[in-house]
Order: C-alpha cells, then structure tokens, then sequence
C-alpha cells in the first residue's frame, strides 16, 4: 500500500501523481470525476490511514445537512407563495430560526470537531495552569488525538458550504459523489487553498480532458514550486531549526537574520505547495484559487492579508467579519459611535470588535499555542492602528510634499511591513511566547555582528555556498514575481518559444532541482508546515 | 501522425533526460573513494580500493556488523580476508547496494549479513530513492557541486584507498549493560516487514548467483536482540534455506561480558566483545573449508601491513 507524507514525497511525485493523470486522461468523460474521486481518497487514505473515517463522517454530515436546509428553504418557500403577505414575515422568521438551528448544527459537529481533536489539550493544559495559580488540587488529564492531515482546511470548506446553502448563494448538493469531490480533491486537501463550492464543485464534476497547454503549464508550476521547497525552504531548514532550538546561544543580527529567513521559508514552502496545488489542478483543467499574490509587494499589512493565504483571509471576511459587523448590536454600536466619533472613527470601533474574532481565530487556527494567539493579536493591532493613523500619516505627507504613490515611499512602504510581518514570524516559530519575547529582545539588546565578521555565521548549518544557491534562486524568483506583478505571463512567453527552448527549460528547471535542491543525506525536509495546522 | 510525433517527443525529452542524468552522474560520481574526494562512508566504500578478487568474506549489516567483527583479527589468525561493508543503522535497501558494489571487483566466498538490519524499517520512499541513485548516482552526491574540480569533469575515477581496519570500527571504551537475561524464551515470532524479506530473499539469490554462501548473524546485543527476533530469523533462515547463527544464544562458548564488553550499555560491543566474537567467527570460517590461508601469500602483503597498522593502535591480543 502506498503510504506519504507529503504533495512532496517520491512516491506522491513519481507514482501517485503520474498515475492519477494517466488513469484521468485515458478514461472517457462519465469515469474521470470517478477516478478523480477514487485518487482523492486513496491519497487522504496513504496520508492519513484510517482517520479517513473523519472525511468520510464529515462529508456525509455536510450533505445530509444540506438537504436539511434545502427540504427548509423549499417548505418555507411553498408556504410563503400560498400566505397573506401579513403572515409572510413571521413565517420567514420561523423558518429562518429553523435554518439557523441546522447551521448551529453543523457548526457543532464540524467546529466541535475540530476544536475537540486540536484544542483540547491547549484548554486542558491552560486550565491546569489557572488551578495551579489558584491553588486548586486539581489536574485534569491532557488528552491527545490523532488529527487526519488537512482536517482544517476540510473543515472550513464544509462550513463555507452549509453558510452557503442557508444564505441561498447555492443550491445543496444532492449528489453525494461531487460534494465528496469537492470536499476532498486531492492536490488541495492537504494545505489547501480553501475552496468555495460554487466555484470549484461543478468544475471538478465536469472532469474536462487534458489539454496540452494546461499539461506543460501545470507542470512548469510544479516544478517551479518544488525548487521553492526543495532548494530553498528545505535548505534553509539547515539553520533556521538549529537558532530557534537554542535561542540562547546566538547574538541578536543571528536571531534578526532567522527572523527574515524563517519569513522566507514559511513562504517559500507554503506558496510551492499551493505551485503543486494549483498546477495539478491546472494539469486536470481546473482553475482552483489563487492563495498568494506576491505578499511581500505589499505596502501595508492590511494588503498583505489580502496577498497571503487569500483563501483563509477571504473565509475569515465572509464568515465570521461581515456577519459580525452586519450584526444587529454592532450596527447599533457603530451608528451610536459614528455620531460621537465621527464617519471615519466611529465605523471602526464596531469594525474593531469584529476584527479583533476574525484575528483571534486566525491565530487559533494556525496552532493551539499562545504564541499563535499573540500573532493574531499582533496583526490585529498592526491592522486596526493602521486604519486609526492613516488619516493622520496622509495628512502629514501632504505636508512634507511627500509622494505617495512615487516608487521611494511605495519602497519603504514595503519594507516596512516586511519587516513588521518577519517580527510577527518571529513569534509564530519561537518555542512558546516565553522564547518569542526573548528573541525579539534579544534582536535589540544583544545585537552584534560579530559572527558576520568572523565568519561563524557560515558554521551554524548553512555554510557560504548555501547562501549563494538561496540568494540566486530567491533573485529567480524575485524576478519572475515583478514579470507576474506587472501582468506578464513568463509562462505564456515560454509557450511561444521554439520547442529547443521550451525543453531547455524544463531541463533546467528539473537539472536545477536535482543539483541544488536539499534532499538526501544530511538534509532533513522540512514538514509541509501548513498541513499542521 | 500528431500522436505519434507527441509521443515522439515525450520519448526524446526522456531519453535527453536520461543522458543528462547520466553525464552529471559522472561529474558528481567522487573519482576516489576517500572522504576528500566526497565519497561517503569511507571505511565501508574502502572495499572498493582492495585489490581485484582479493576477498573471502564480506559481512553486511547495520553499526552491530561493524562493531562485532573485526577482520584483522580474522587475518590474523586464519589469514582469510574479510572486509565489513556494514553502515550505521544501514537499512536492507543500502545493503543490497552494498552486497552489489563489493561483487563488482570481488568474489567473496561467504556473505555475512548481521541481522539487526532485518528490522530495520525501510521505508518505500527510501528502497525507491536507492533504486533511482543506483542508476544515476547525481541523485546520491548532487550535493558535491560545492567542492566540484576541474578533475570531476575529465578525470577517471580511480579508487586507490583501503581501510587498515577493513570496515572495523574500533571502540575500547566501556559502559556496562544493566539489562539481564535479554534472550529469555518465547515462542512469540518478532514479523519482519515483507518488504524487507523480499530484499533477504534478493540477497540470497544473488549470492547464489555469484556462487556465495550467505550467512546470518546475530551479533551479541543486550538493546537490540531478543527472543522473539531470532525466531523471526530463525523462520526467515529456514524459508530461504540458508544458515543462521545467534551468537546471543552462545554465551557459554563466546563468554561475553556484559560489564566489561560492551561501550554503549549493551547496544554495542566493544573491542574486547568483538574480539571474542571475531574469533568464534574465525573457527567458523576454518570449519567451513571453503577459503584458503592467504597469510603467506605475496599477493596479499598489504594485509600484513595493515595488521601492523591496527595492532600499533588496539595492541596485540
């Protein structure tokens, strides 16, 4: 039986995906969503074994459910044609708290789920903690649970499908075979990006027959993101893993210098995957959403949240942020607000409200861990004192004649949430808030460049050469990013190219992989580090 | 016609792939086999430097077969030559690469293959990724490009070194096994992953093959042995026909001395284990009559000159 860990083990690279597409691009039409389908379980069932259970329970669940609400909205619906108009809103608003029953429901299994497998030891272990500063002779056992890889990202797509359905922006899905699809299509149950059923659902059930152009494009993604991951993510694993296990022992330029590599790598192994993603579903024909638009061009860090991990953000608006600030006490709050505090001020307190769950449950989701919560605690701030100064910092460029929108002040815009962005990373890889502080202070107090002059800085996992290959591909990179920044595909530039130069290209890619990419002895991958959470 | 010419094209990439594959294979392929030159496990890959058909015995195996037997002391008193391509925690896939390497320029008469490795997960990403670097060997050294020469693109490959200890890793040190009666009776049967009995049987039949005797051996180890592991191998032995000894079940001949005889409390032997063992080994091979005593042959005058060699360092026993 085939068994990974990963979208970049050899079996999935060299077996898994090979197979899937040959099965795919052989079968007639009525089979391929069949064997799209048949591959999606045997990679959740190679990934995670028998917790497969939970995958199948929840897409069960979420089908059933969606019936439920749709049998709901059609009786309401009936009832509501053959009603005095007089009655029609009290029966609306009857049905609706039924409907609004079946999604606390839904919410209960699948959150419940979810918050039982991931954050009961976090909430066991805090509250040994509270008895313990409150002297109570209590313990509680601190459970574990096995968790099926993906469950996340799984999950929030069953929820986004149930608010969905009850909001009347889609109809439920009767057949069971394409929302088990859609819930479980393979390049993207791992890490992702969060799909919405109305976009990507049909699309998947119509298995539509490769096309050459989307075969070289979507492997030209994929290869693009494995030397995202493999020569860069996986080696810069080399250093970064050995500072943030022994804080203690180096100055702060080090600390400042893993800062901005570890932002590196997190966004080198995360956006490769979505490469892989998104490749093989373009090597099936389907367009899945994009979860990165070039992060690091971004001016502030409210834009950043709008080029990183789109997917998560776009949730987090759509379900928890606008039906908070559309709720009936916070629209009170801000209309009460607005008039003590004016039209710019008074919206944002409400705002404030809502933006404060939307980023605790950011931090919750990536990790049950208080460092995880201090970094959604830490965006938040940086996003609502944003809103709250930039009347003011407009008004003060104004007056120093600055140009906002010339390229030096759009430059130290980005460098700025870089750098604001790498400090809130920092927190999210440190062992613990305790180690995150220390480290951040350490960056201040203990600053030196002492091991940049002597050269110790090449001993402590990544030697000189390491640095050059990183800095080479991450120009690549760099470069390919401005091209797609200003709209130009290098992609489709290839295409037109003669096949010499078109072959060329991929064996560069592949030959450049095999030479510099971080594999084999001494080198230890780094974990898809999304997947966890 | 479009089909075919597709297809044409897929083959070619490939093919131009393949030879690609090949071409820096050679670049990256250490053209000697010492450590400088970036060949890993030296002492192992040292076999490659021993003169044509200059070996009788072979012993394979994970960091017990390196810490058990020592083949000077073999020479020294059977004057059989043996050298241990054994590697820590080796997996069977890296062993069969191994067992292939050494046949390429020898013909050991008896294959020793400890049997620690039997249990030791190999994992299908793991067998797979040895396969491939079998056939295109970038994939085992790419990471040489940072110390690539001149050299590695025009020069020859020419393996002139050799290990005095042939294989044999020396430790005197001692930290007592605190654990008793590691072999106590059971008839339960430790399983052995298929995979890595579908990798003995390969063993077996390539030294059937290359008309060698395979033999497994279970090296004294209080932390890694135990009953139910050699009634796995004693049931492997018998399906594949072919000769196992438990050196652990033999204490009243070997008397190895768990206070004394081991540097890692009981994981390893030390060298006073492994000689006691090596010299069981050596009553063995003389027993089987197959090899021929080489100690005075001018062939094999190296050998004499690494004895010298190890005996300036572990002393004359």
């Amino acid at each position: 039986m085939l068994t990974f860990s990963s979208y970049f083990s050899i079996e999935y690279l060299i077996i898994f995906l090979p197979v899937s597409i040959g099965a795919y691009a052989v079968l007639p039409q009525r089979f391929r969503r069949l064997s799209l389908l048949a591959s999606s379980y045997l990679f959740f069932w190679a990934v995670s074994g028998k917790l497969i259970a939970y995958l199948i329970f929840s897409t069960l669940s979420v089908h059933y459910i969606g019936i439920w609400l749709s049998g709901i909205q059609d009786s309401c619906d009936r009832l509501l044609e053959s009603s005095p108009k007089e009655q029609r809103k009290e029966i609306k608003a009857q049905y609706t708290a039924k409907q609004r029953l079946v999604v606390a429901f839904a919410l209960l299994i699948h959150i419940g789920t979810l918050l039982i497998l991931k954050y009961t030891p976090f909430f066991a272990s805090n509250i040994n903690s509270l008895f313990g500063l409150l002297k109570i002779p209590v313990t509680l056992k601190i459970p574990f649970f096995l968790m099926p890889v993906g469950i996340s990202f799984y999950t929030l797509q069953a929820v986004s499908y149930v608010f969905d359905v009850y909001r009347r922006k889609i109809r439920a899905d009767f057949n069971l075979l394409r929302l088990a699809l859609f819930m479980s299509f393979f390049p993207q149950i791992m890490e992702g990006p969060i799909c919405r059923y109305s976009d990507t659902a049909e699309q998947l059930w119509s298995a539509p027959k490769i096309r050459q152009q989307n075969l070289t494009f979507g492997t030209q993604r994929i290869l693009f993101g494995l030397i995202k991951k493999i020569v860069i993510a996986d080696r810069l694993n080399l250093l970064i893993k050995n500072v943030f296990a022994g804080y203690e022992n180096y100055d702060g330029f080090v600390i400042a210098l893993v800062a901005v590599l570890y932002t590196i790598q997190l966004y080198m192994d995360f956006s490769g995957t979505m490469d892989l993603a998104l490749g093989t579903g373009q090597i099936f024909g389907m367009r899945l959403p994009e979860n990165f638009q070039r992060p690091f061009f971004s001016k502030t860090i409210s834009e950043f949240w709008k080029r990183w991990h789109i997917t998560l953000g776009a949730w987090f608006k759509d379900y928890i942020f606008y039906p908070l600030s559309m709720s009936r006490p916070l629209k009170k709050l801000t209309s009460r607000a607005r008039k003590r505090l004016g039209n710019h001020f008074g919206p944002l307190l409400a705002g404030a409200i809502a933006l404060f769950c939307v980023w605790l449950c950011n931090g919750l989701w990536h990790g049950a861990g208080w460092n995880y919560i201090f970094f959604g605690m830490f965006h938040f701030a940086l996003i609502l004192s944003g809103n709250i100064v930039e009347p003011f910092a407009v008004s003060i460029t104004d007056k120093l004649h600055i140009n906002r929108s010339g390229f030096p002040y759009r430059c130290m815009q980005m460098i700025r949430t870089s750098v604001l962005v790498c400090i809130g990373e920092l927190f999210f890889r440190a062992p613990g808030l305790k180690a995150g502080l220390a480290m951040f202070r350490k960056i201040f107090m203990d600053f030196s460049l002492a091991s940049l002059v002597d050269g110790t800085i090449f001993e402590l996992g990544m030697d000189k050469y390491d640095f050059i290959i990183i800095f080479i591909s991450l120009i690549g990179i760099f470069f390919v990013s401005v091209l797609q920044e200003r709209n130009i595909s290098l992609r489709e530039k290839i295409s037109r190219k003669n096949i010499v130069i078109r072959l060329g290209v991929y064996y560069a890619l592949i030959l450049f992989l095999v030479i510099f990419g971080a594999y084999g002895r001494g080198y230890v991958p780094v974990d898809p580090i999304y997947a966890g959470f | 016609m479009i089909y075919v010419k597709k297809i044409f094209i897929i083959l070619a990439f490939f093919l131009g792939l393949a030879v690609m594959l090949m071409g820096l294979s050679f670049v990256f392929m250490p053209k000697n086999n010492m450590s400088e030159f970036g060949m890993e496990e030296v002492s192992a890959n040292g076999i490659l430097g021993e003169k044509e058909n200059t070996i009788d015995v072979l012993v394979l195996g994970d960091s017990e077969s390196y810490s058990s037997i020592s083949p000077m002391e073999i020479w020294k008193d059977t004057g059989y030559t043996t050298y241990v391509c054994g590697t820590s925690a080796q997996p069977l896939n890296y062993t069969v690469t191994m067992l292939y390497r050494a046949f390429e320029k020898q013909t050991p008469k008896i294959v020793i293959l400890e049997t620690n490795t039997i249990y030791r997960e190999v994992t299908k990403s793991s067998a797979l990724k040895t396969k491939i670097a079998n056939y295109f060997s970038i994939f085992q050294y790419h990471d040489r490009w940072k110390s690539l020469g001149w050299h590695d693109f025009i020069g020859k490959t020419n393996f002139t070194w050799t290990d005095d200890y042939k294989g044999y890793r020396y430790n005197s040190s001692i930290a007592p096994s605190t654990k008793k009666d590691h072999m106590r009776g059971t008839a339960v049967i430790a399983k052995i992953p298929e995979l890595n009995i579908r990798y003995v049987e390969e063993i077996k039949s390539f030294c059937d093959e290359n008309g060698a005797k395979l033999l497994l051996l279970s090296a004294p180890s209080t932390a890694n042995w135990n009953y139910s592991r050699h009634n796995g191998i004693q049931n492997l032995a018998d399906e594949i026909g072919c000769e196992y000894i438990d050196l652990n079940l033999m204490n009243d001949k070997l008397k190895i001395d768990w206070n004394t005889d081991t540097h890692d409390k009981g994981d390893h032997l030390n060298h006073s284990g492994a000689v006691k063992v090596t010299r069981y080994i050596s009553e063995f091979l003389s027993e089987t009559e197959l090899l021929t005593d080489h100690r005075t042959d001018a062939e094999y005058a190296k050998w004499n000159n690494s004895l010298k060699n190890y005996e300036s360092v572990v002393g004359k026993s």
